[in-house]
Parts: structure tokens; sequence; C-alpha cells
């Protein structure tokens, strides 16, 4: 799913980059040393950046809560294996489309209900029946049914085979939660959701932070899991900062011990000061969605001028300061299983090339400003793209170069920034309103490529296929590789897929969701959950 | 007997007065509560306007998508919040239960409106009316020090004016943040709403304001100081610190306690800004956030609530006026 918020000052990146000297040299007391005697108790103070709206949601600035909140059936290790959770083991039937899991007995939600099988099917009921799109999108229209055998045995039944299930399973959208909670007000389990995980919500003060305080009576970590208890601190203190200079800063000078996202300005400074910790985010990269029904890019030379008309690599590097790696496979990013580096590679700067493609399309004259025209008509683009949310001052700053450049080869890109009130409001949602767009789905599976991918039909339209491209074969291919009998099989025809994506120039590579935590040097196995990157803090302890 | 019978013609034309002031005072309020419904009528009917739908945002926002939405996803939102029944069903309940006291429920946060402005107003108003003082304490500290000194220390102030009515608060925030609370350790990086984190995102905000109010004053008072009655007072053996003060300032302080009734609801709903870099609650926030999640409810709530931050700011500065030009009094 991806990740945006609220519009981050248009100033900021620039005073980060002119105060990050400054930064640098003071503040020498938090990096305590390692290696001290380990301490039960105390509170974290975590520097987050946005505020969700609710505490369970749909959002990923919800999942990093809920991780911390709700136990799920299983999860991610970090070498993409399933582990268990709640779930201790697991059968698939012969036809691969029924699963068995096996619950751990004597677990209870902190309301004191029991979690058995019968309070996780009344979960997969609750997402089927929009408690949470995303994880409705994640496992649609493969789910069929979710029902309990007995208290520890939970049937879930598919429509047809879906190897990537269990992997989707583990993001934190299925955290499983009390039925009897459900049961409340929506304002309730909007400001309390009640699970079983290793914290529960003692206090939101909206606008600051929320305060979550250990279960003391936690029996169900997952096999990934730092250390076999309940947490080791006693809270949690999950304070909004908004501000990367204020954020970076609270770090400084101790109000906080972990922070989120490092402001690419300051990475060299925090990697000798602090313990920090990148996280590539699976899924749909950041990638510029090609608009194939309406206007220029309906030709497939047009698109694959336009993809081989700027040097994308270049100018990732130059305004991430090289933190942030390019990403040249537009559909599949290189932190997901399946995917294919091969695809990647495809499309690097070519200016001539690029000339050439637009020349053999048709769009041979300039007019009187530089750029191509054919019959009369500009080769012009109108480049959406989700301004101060997905796109900080530093994206943006990518997409400045990169029209510097198109504009060499002869479109004329026209940068359009979208507030986030036309963003969520759907402005820029239809064939009519763009010709290119980027955007980015946080997701553990190469899977991913059904969600975005999946041709939209009248019966059934797809508006996540923001480049409105539909296409059998790939459907065929992608839809082959979800229901394939191994991991193996699997990759091979997503790697298909991909390159049908990349061939046919439905979309454009740029570079990979990229986050990041700091973590104080006191403060010790703070982790990072594989399928969406979540900080885990049930394993954290200080040091003294 | 007696005494009551001689007491009603002294009272009859006290009572006639009193009967002026409360109808003056019963149309004031009158007009204030029409403004107020106004303003959340003006601003529930401009953001139904705004293009796209209001079930999609909420879609989209509880998903973090910009998509469209099939019909079968958008009409259990519809239905829950009421968007399928006729535009004026809808504003006749939004009016209705604004005289009850009820803003309406926010669309994200599931909660009543004034419970999540009431979360957030009091430390909104601790910072928009401490800058606001801040501001004015640093104006006339600067205007009496320098105005019309000699030509150096006068351009010393009124460079100084320049330069702070034109810089940006958040610029303002983060050289204090970094100042202050990195390098020197006074006041934490994350202010919260006690004393000593108020003290940064005040200044951020008065500092700028300051500059402006400053130079409005200043022209009006180098005015003030020409005058003939000026030169009689000095005359008259007064100090100049006494003339300054007594006379000058009296005269040259209206203009810019005009705009300090704007200011106070300026600072308030822009506060946002010094919020966002020291990490502190306040309206201003949740304004942003509201109006990006087109959240309704909660945007009109919010705007109420300054139009009414407006509508007591303006009678306050009714009143110092008054206070400051006895001539007024007379009148």
């Amino acid at each position: 799913m991806s990740r945006f918020g609220i519009p981050r000052l248009a100033a900021a990146g620039g005073s980060a980059l002119l105060l990050s000297t400054l930064l640098a040299g003071c503040g020498a007391d938090a990096t305590a040393s390692a290696g001290g005697t380990k301490v039960q108790g105390g509170t974290i103070v975590y520097g987050h950046e946005q505020e969700p709206p609710c505490l369970y949601g749909g959002w990923v600035q919800q999942a990093y809560l809920d991780r911390n909140i709700l136990d799920s059936l299983v999860t991610e290790a970090d070498d993409g294996s399933i582990k268990p959770w709640l779930a201790t083991d697991w059968k698939v039937s012969d036809d691969r489309k029924s699963y068995t899991f096996t619950l751990k007995s004597g677990v209870k939600f902190t309301d004191g209900s029991a979690v058995d099988a019968q309070a996780v099917a009344d979960n997969f009921a609750y997402w089927e029946k929009g408690g949470n799109s995303t994880a409705k999108v994640s496992i649609d229209p493969y789910f069929k049914a979710a029902k309990a055998l007995d208290a520890t045995h939970l049937q879930v039944d598919l429509n047809k085979p879906y190897l990537p299930l269990l992997t989707m399973l583990t993001q934190a959208y299925f955290g499983i939660q009390s039925p009897t909670a459900l049961k409340r007000s929506e304002k309730e389990n909007c400001e309390q959701p009640i699970g079983s995980g290793a914290f529960q919500v003692k206090e939101w003060k909206h606008g600051q932070e929320v305060v979550l305080v250990k279960n003391p009576d936690y029996t169900s970590w997952p096999e990934t899991a730092k250390h076999q208890g309940p947490a080791i601190v006693d809270q949690v203190v999950w304070k909004f900062l908004n501000d990367p200079v204020g954020r970076y800063a609270s770090l400084s000078t101790g109000e906080t011990n972990v922070i989120y996202d490092v402001p690419t300005v300051n990475w060299k400074d925090a990697q000798s000061r602090y313990d920090v910790q990148q996280y590539s985010t699976p899924g749909k990269p950041v990638s510029i969605y090609l608009n194939t029904i309406k206007s220029v890019f309906t030709d497939t030379l047009v698109r694959q001028a336009f993809a081989y008309g700027a040097d994308r690599k270049a100018a990732v590097q130059a305004a991430f300061h090289g933190v942030i790696p390019y990403e040249g496979n537009p559909s599949v990013s290189q932190a997901t299983p399946g995917y294919d580096a091969g695809v990647a590679t495809a499309y690097s700067y070519d200016a001539a090339k690029a000339n050439q493609l637009l020349d053999q399309a048709g769009w041979t004259a300039r007019n009187a400003g530089g750029y191509r025209t054919k019959d009369g008509e500009e080769l012009a683009i109108r480049f959406a793209y989700p301004a101060g949310s997905v796109f900080t001052s530093e994206g943006s700053t990518v997409l400045q170069i990169l029209q510097q450049q198109w504009k060499q080869v002869g479109f004329n890109v026209t940068l359009i920034p979208e507030t986030q009130a036309e963003t969520f409001a759907g402005k820029y949602s239809t064939a009519d309103s763009y010709d290119a767009q980027p955007w980015y789905w946080t997701s553990p599976s190469s899977a991913i490529l059904w969600i975005v991918w999946r041709p939209s039909t009248e019966a059934e339209p797809n508006y996540s296929n923001s480049s409105f491209y539909n296409n059998d074969e790939l459907s065929t291919v992608i839809q082959q590789g979800n229901s394939a009998a191994t991991t193996e099989e699997a990759n091979k025809l997503y790697g298909q897929a991909q390159q049908i994506i990349q061939d046919n120039a439905a979309a454009v590579g740029l570079y990979t969701q990229t986050t990041s935590l700091a973590v104080a040097k006191n403060l010790h196995d703070v982790w990072l959950e594989k399928s969406q990157g979540e900080p885990v803090f049930a394993d954290a302890y200080f040091t003294k | 007997m007696t005494t009551a019978v001689q007491a009603v013609p002294l009272r009859a034309p006290l009572a006639r007065s009193g009967v002026r002031a409360a109808r003056r005072g019963l149309v004031k309020l009158a007009t204030a509560i029409l403004v107020l419904v106004a303003a959340a009528s003006v601003t529930f009917f401009a953001q139904l306007l705004v293009p796209g739908d209001r079930a999609t945002a909420i879609l989209n926002q509880q998903t973090g998508r910009a998509q469209r939405w099939s019909a079968a996803d958008l009409a259990p939102v519809n239905h829950q919040f009421g968007f399928d029944r006729p535009l004026l069903v809808q504003y006749a309940n939004y009016v209705a239960g604004l005289f009850r006291g009820d803003l309406g429920t926010s669309y994200t946060q599931h909660r009543p409106v004034t419970e999540v402005i009431g979360d957030e107003i009091v430390p909104s108003l601790v910072l928009t009316v401490a800058a606001l003082v801040t501001a004015w304490l640093i104006a006339l500290a600067v205007i009496l020090l320098t105005a019309k000194r000699n030509r150096f220390v006068s351009a010393i102030g009124s460079t100084w004016e320049a330069l702070t009515a034109s810089l940006p608060p958040y610029w303002i925030g983060v050289v204090l943040l970094v100042v202050f609370a990195v390098e020197l350790r006074i006041f934490p990086v994350i202010g919260g709403t006690g004393a000593s984190g108020t003290v940064l995102p005040v200044l951020a905000l008065a500092i700028p304001l300051a500059g402006f109010l400053g130079q409005v004053t200043r022209d009006e008072f180098e005015k003030v100081l020409d005058q003939p009655f000026v030169i009689t007072a000095r005359t008259r053996g007064m100090s100049d610190t006494a003339v300054r003060l007594r006379h000058a300032l009296r005269h040259s302080v209206l203009p810019a306690i005009t705009l300090s009734g704007w200011a106070l609801g300026a600072l308030l709903s822009g506060a946002v800004i010094a919020e966002n870099v020291f990490g502190r609650p306040g309206i201003g926030q949740v304004l942003v956030v509201a109006v990006n999640t087109r959240d309704v409810p909660t945007v009109s709530g919010i705007v109420l609530v300054v139009a009414g931050v407006y509508v007591i700011a303006n009678l306050i500065v009714d009143l110092a006026y008054t206070l400051i030009d006895p001539r007024l009094r007379a009148s």
C-alpha cells in the first residue's frame, strides 16, 4: 500500500541541507557506548512521521502501529520464508485450494477474550466486508471463506490456488483483532484497537503521540522474535514529528531514542552517530504510469522514447544524495521476492535512441520552443505527481532534472504538482486528466502485479491500473504465477510479466521507496519487520 | 412610597438608555451569530463545490490510494455518512446541529468535531495569544528605542523591521530550533504544550509579526513626533521618554491595533508551521489534514472557531480604540 500524508513544507529540504552541517557538529551525548548492562523496563520515545486518522486501517501508517498492537497468523522472515506466529502450523490441501491452520492455544486478547479459530474467521469476514480494503484487495478474488473447525483449527478456502496467500497474510493489515471489541463503536475501534500483541494502546493524545504500554501477559510472540516473553520495556511513546529537521534534531538532544526516516542530507552523519537501518520497500517501486489509452502515449514507440530520453539513474543519484537506489524495473521493486533484475537494465539513457524512436513514430518536426510536433500537434506531456506526500522536495528535484532532459529530445513535459486534497479526491485518476503519473504500492509479494495490472473491464473495473493498460497475455501470465505450484515456477512467470510490462513501456521505473530508522546507541534490538518495514519494539531493551 | 414615586422620573431616562444599550447588544450578538452561521455555511458549500467526491476521498484516505472506486465500493460509504441524502437535507441537519452545539462527526476520526477541536484548541490559543503579545512587546521596544533617534539608530530599527517582517516563520523556527534547542539546549526540540516548549514556537511566530507591526507603527510614530502638540509638550519641559510614551505612542498604535484583530485570526489558523517544526499539537495542523482529506465537518468546525475568534478580536479592538483614543469615548 502506498504511504503518503500531510504535505511537507516546501522549504524543508533546502533548510535541512543548510542546517545539516550545524546539526552534525553537536550533541554527542546521545551516542552512549554499546555493550553496557541490559536494563529491564524503561520508556522508548519513538519519533515517527505522520499521524493516521485511526490507529487501525489499510494505510501503511496504520500498519506501523498495528504491528506492535496486533498479532497475525504468520510472519515473514528476512529471507522471505513464512514463519509461525498465532498459527503454529499449517497444511495445504492437494488441490492447493484449502489451508488448515493450527493455532496456538491459550492466547488471549487484551480484553480477556480468547484468540481462537472462530475469532480469526470473524476477522476474515470483517476484512472482506470492508473492515480493511487493503487486506481485501490483497486476497481478492482468490479468497472464498474461512471457518473454524474447532477452537484451534481454522480452514481457509480459496476459489483457485493462490501461492502468495501466506506472504500476503504477513502484512500488518491482517492483524487479528478481538471480535468482541470490533462490536464496539467505530470511534472506540478507531482510538483503541484490541489485539493480543506485545503492546496495547493506553492513550492517544491527538496531534502529539500514542502511548503504548506493554501487555504483561503476552504469550504469542512470532518465531522471528529476538527474545521470548513479554516486551522488555514498559512503554513506547509514539510521537508524531512531521518536520524532518526537528525529528532528526530530537534524536541528537536525546528527546527521542529512535526516529523514523532520517533526512537523506543527514544520512552520513546518522551513520556515524547512531545505529541506522534502511528499508527498501517491496512491491511496486516509485515508477511512472504512462496513460496508454489517451493522447501521445498510446503509441508504444513514444513511450519507449520517453523511457530512453532521460538519465533517470543519474537524476535519482543526484537528488537523493546517493542514499536511495535507482530502480529501472517499473513493476516490481528490487526488495520483492520474484524481482527480475534483468528487466531493470532496459532503457538506460540513450538520447540518440529516443530521437530515432520519435522520428520513427512520426514526431519529426520541431516548433519554435524546440519541442517535437506531428501534424501541428506538440509532443506535450501532462505529468501529474502527488507533491509533498509521495514526492518530497527530493523526489520533485528528480522530476525537474528529468524534465530538462526530456526537453532535449523534444518532449514538452509540464509538471503538475497535485495537492493532497486533489490526490485523495481522485482528481488525477481518470484517463483524461494526465499522460504520466508516478506512484508506488507497498506489497511483500510479486502478486502486486495482479493488483496493479489486472485488466480493467466494464464488469470488473480495475482502478488501480493507472496506465489503463489491458493486456490479455500479461493477465494470463500473472494469474498463472499466482496459482503456480512452486515458488520457482511462480517467479519465472512473474519475471515474464515484468518483461511484458517493460517491453511495452507501460510504466517507467524511477526509484525504490525507502524508509529508515536511526536508533540511539544505548537502545538495542529495535528491528524492521520484513513485509512492510514497521519498527518492532517488543524485543527492544536499553543498556546503561 | 414617595421615594419610589420620586425615583421614577430619575430612572426613566436611564432605563431608556439601558434598553437602547441592550438592543444594541442584542443586534451585535445576532450579527455575530449570523456571521458565524454564514462562515460555517459558506465553508460547508465551498467544500462540496470542490471537484471530487467525498466518499472517494474517504476511501482513498483510508487506504493511502488515489484512484477511482466502483459504485459498489462507494455505496456503503455514501450511506454511512448520509451523502446519499439531498444536499439541502444535509445542510439543514448541519445548521440545526450548530444550534445544538453539535458540529457533526469527523469523517476520518469518527469523533465529534467538538472533541477534535476541543483537544487542540487550548494549545493553539495559548500559542496565538502569546505570540501576539510578544510581537507587540518586541515591536514597541524597538520603536521606542529607535524611531526618530539619530540616523544610524533609526536605520537599525527600520532595517530590523523590514528584515524580520519578510522572514518566513518556518525558517525562523528552524534557526531557533538549531540554536536554542540543539546547540544551547535551553529549550526542548519537541515542544509539547509545556511552558518551556512554548517559548520557541511563540518566537517563531512573533518575530515576523513584530517586524510587520513595527513597520506600520513607525511611520505614524515619526509623523506624530513632528506635530505641534509634541513641540508644545516638549516646551512644557516634558522629557523625551515621556513624550514618546504618553503622546506619540498613543497616536501611532491605532493602525497596528486594527491589524492585531486580523493577526489573531491569521495566527490561529496559520500556526501550523510553528506547530510542525516543534511537534506541537494545535488546530492549524488539524485544519491542514482535514482540508486535505475533505473532512467537511472538521473544516467547517474549525472555520467556525476561527471566525468566532475574529469576532471576539474585533470586539476587543473596538474596546481598545476607545481606551486609547479619548475622542471616541466622547462621541
